[in-house]
């Protein structure tokens, strides 16, 4: 019967078209392991976003199995509807958006509603509100000492191309439901977290004659040039202390992979290959690199220590894997599945080792782009296309669940998280 | 049964819902101290200095013409030996630097695409170079896919797409 309820209200959260789940994805697979937990909404306005947005921090996060009915109830009360004692816990919360936004929360246990948990969050402003639900979801998840889901609270910066020879930088929650437009004018491209707490981030800038690599303080705007390249430059990687950069530059015509040491400005050069090497991701403790190079004819993932000279081959599966990211010893790379020049399902996203020559797939049907793992591997954003229709997907590999949320801007350059 | 059972819930809430309502306490001690990094507010910078939004930048200026490409290929066709000899021309009598832009259809992700325009780039300066043109005097970017000249979703349009476009720096 429980399974049966899963199905039910997996259909209709697809034909909601708020979330999708994935053909190769088993959502039912690990419901018994997560808590089931019901939302109970005091807020003296109902808002069908703040609900979603509850729901969909829960159903991410892998430990949880949210009742999809919005219930609506007293906050203050430790009363517990009979028809909620099934569930293990309530979820109660008010949001207020009258001035600013305010949340209040409060964590009961369904059978006997005692409180758990109990906090309220206020922000001065009104389009930060989804920030305030992330934070709540993850307290409450760190209350009930599940593994940590903090990338739920951490900014998504992406690039648009606007028009030909235009772009933007923006800001983004992991849902998309706050945006804001940080860089505009002219053409300004791959953003890159500069440190761990999101203060500062990496773009590059086409103003002048070359290619400019720029740090902006988002906060304060604080701006100031890193280096500047002939051909291309993009920071693809920063280390997990900040003081080193993976750039991919071209200073002697041939895109290579550098690192490049923030302090002293000084540059090592990583790769040396007259054809393509760029998207340098560091692995093992930043001794080593993966990255993507047509040196075998086509687009593939090849790994190489920062000191050696010797590059090895990591994915053995497809003819153009012509992006990746890594975490670990994880790599998600994306594999272009048809050699026509445009047309549906034409990228795949597939989950790979650097222990390992095993690879899985994790999309299977439209176009799956910039794979981007979340701070602690655990979930991996990607852009999909299908038909007419983006989307924001996020898969999370211990659970094994995926959502999707509706993306408008078709013409995403870059993304990092 | 358990769908009544679910409607039946839904409307004993609703009713309890307006029967009593406490307001929360939203000032207390307990107020948000450790999410700090999202309490400011972020910068917005307008970077206005490239390109006007008109598509002048979408073709090769100054006498130059534009070389076009195959797809996912950066060598120089036997279709495009006049437009060579003719840029080879330009590029000897030009009196200032030379621009070499590389462009690529959007089917490419991420970094590659631009290595990709940095690759047609390339094929052109040094063909161009071969003829007696010192290299210094030539700069190369590459744009990826930012600079479209063509945005339909048709085969003819990503050919038009796949070029180099060459004009003076100024």
């Amino acid at each position: 019967m429980r399974h049966l309820f899963v199905v039910v209200v997996s259909i209709t959260l697809m034909s909601l078209n708020l979330f999708g789940v994935d053909a190769t994805l088993k959502i039912e697979k690990d419901v018994e392991q997560r808590a089931r937990i019901a939302l109970v909404d005091g807020s003296s306005e109902q808002n069908s976003k703040v609900f979603d947005i509850f729901q969909s921090d829960l159903k991410i996060s892998g430990h949880f199995l949210p009742d999809t009915t919005h219930h609506v109830g007293d906050i203050s009360s430790n009363y517990i509807l009979p028809a909620l004692k099934a569930q293990e816990y309530i979820l109660k919360y008010t949001m207020d958006q009258r001035s600013g936004s305010k949340l209040l929360v409060r964590l009961l246990k369904a059978s006997d509603g005692t409180q758990i948990f109990k906090k309220s969050y206020a922000i001065p402003k009104k389009p930060k509100m989804p920030f305030l639900i992330h934070k709540a979801v993850s307290d409450v998840n760190n209350v009930l000492r599940y593994p940590s889901i903090a990338w739920i609270n951490r900014y998504i910066a992406y690039a648009v191309y606007t028009t030909p020879g235009r772009s933007e930088i923006r800001l983004a929650d992991y849902t998309f439901n706050y945006q804001k437009t940080i860089i505009k004018g002219g053409l300004n491209l791959f953003p890159k977290w500069a440190d761990s707490r999101q203060r500062s981030l990496y773009y590059t800038s086409y103003k002048g004659t070359l290619p400019t690599l720029y740090k902006l303080n988002i906060y304060t705007g604080a701006k100031s040039k890193i280096a500047s390249s002939e051909g291309m430059l993009v920071c693809s990687d920063v280390s997990k202390d900040g003081s080193k950069l993976l750039l991919t530059m071209a200073p002697e015509g041939h895109a290579d992979i550098y690192e490049f040491d923030v302090a002293s400005k000084a540059k090592k050069r990583v790769t040396k290959f007259q054809g393509i090497d760029v998207n340098g991701r560091y692995i093992d403790d930043e001794s080593s690199i993966v990255f993507i190079s047509n040196r075998l004819g086509y687009a593939n993932v090849f790994k190489k220590s920062i000191s050696g000279s010797a590059a090895s081959q990591v994915v053995y599966h497809g003819r153009n894997n012509n992006a990746c990211d890594a975490h670990g010893d994880k790599i998600v790379y994306s594999s272009r599945e048809s050699n026509r020049a445009f047309g549906d399902n034409t990228f795949n996203l597939y989950l790979a080792s650097t222990g390992s020559s095993d690879t899985r797939p994790i999309t299977t049907t439209g176009s799956n782009q910039f794979p981007r793992f979340s701070s602690d591997g655990s979930v991996i954003l990607f852009l999909k296309q299908r038909g007419n229709s983006s989307s924001i997907g996020y898969i999370n590999l211990v659970s094994q669940q995926s959502l999707l949320f509706p993306f408008n801007d078709r013409k995403v350059q870059s993304i990092d998280w | 049964m358990k769908h009544k059972l679910l409607i039946a819930t839904t409307i004993l809430s609703l009713i309890l819902a307006g029967c009593a309502q406490n307001a929360a306490d939203l000032d207390g001690k307990n107020n948000i101290s450790d999410a700090d990094h999202i309490q400011g507010d972020t910068v917005s910078i307008d970077e206005n200095g490239f390109g006007d939004g008109s598509g002048s930048y979408n073709s090769s200026s100054d006498g130059f013409k534009s070389i076009y490409f195959d797809f996912a290929d950066y060598s120089i066709s036997s279709s495009m030996e006049a437009n060579m000899n003719h840029n080879i021309g330009v590029a000897n009598a030009a009196s200032s630097q030379i621009k070499i832009e590389g462009n690529c259809d959007e089917f490419g992700t991420d970094e590659y695409n631009y290595a990709l325009g940095l690759k047609r780039a390339k094929a052109v300066r040094d063909a161009i170079a071969a003829q007696g043109i010192d290299t210094s005097r030539m700069v190369m970017v590459s744009f990826g896919e930012s600079n479209a000249i063509c945005t339909d979703a048709t085969d003819s349009c990503y050919e038009r797409n796949r070029r180099v476009d060459i004009r003076l720096v100024k």
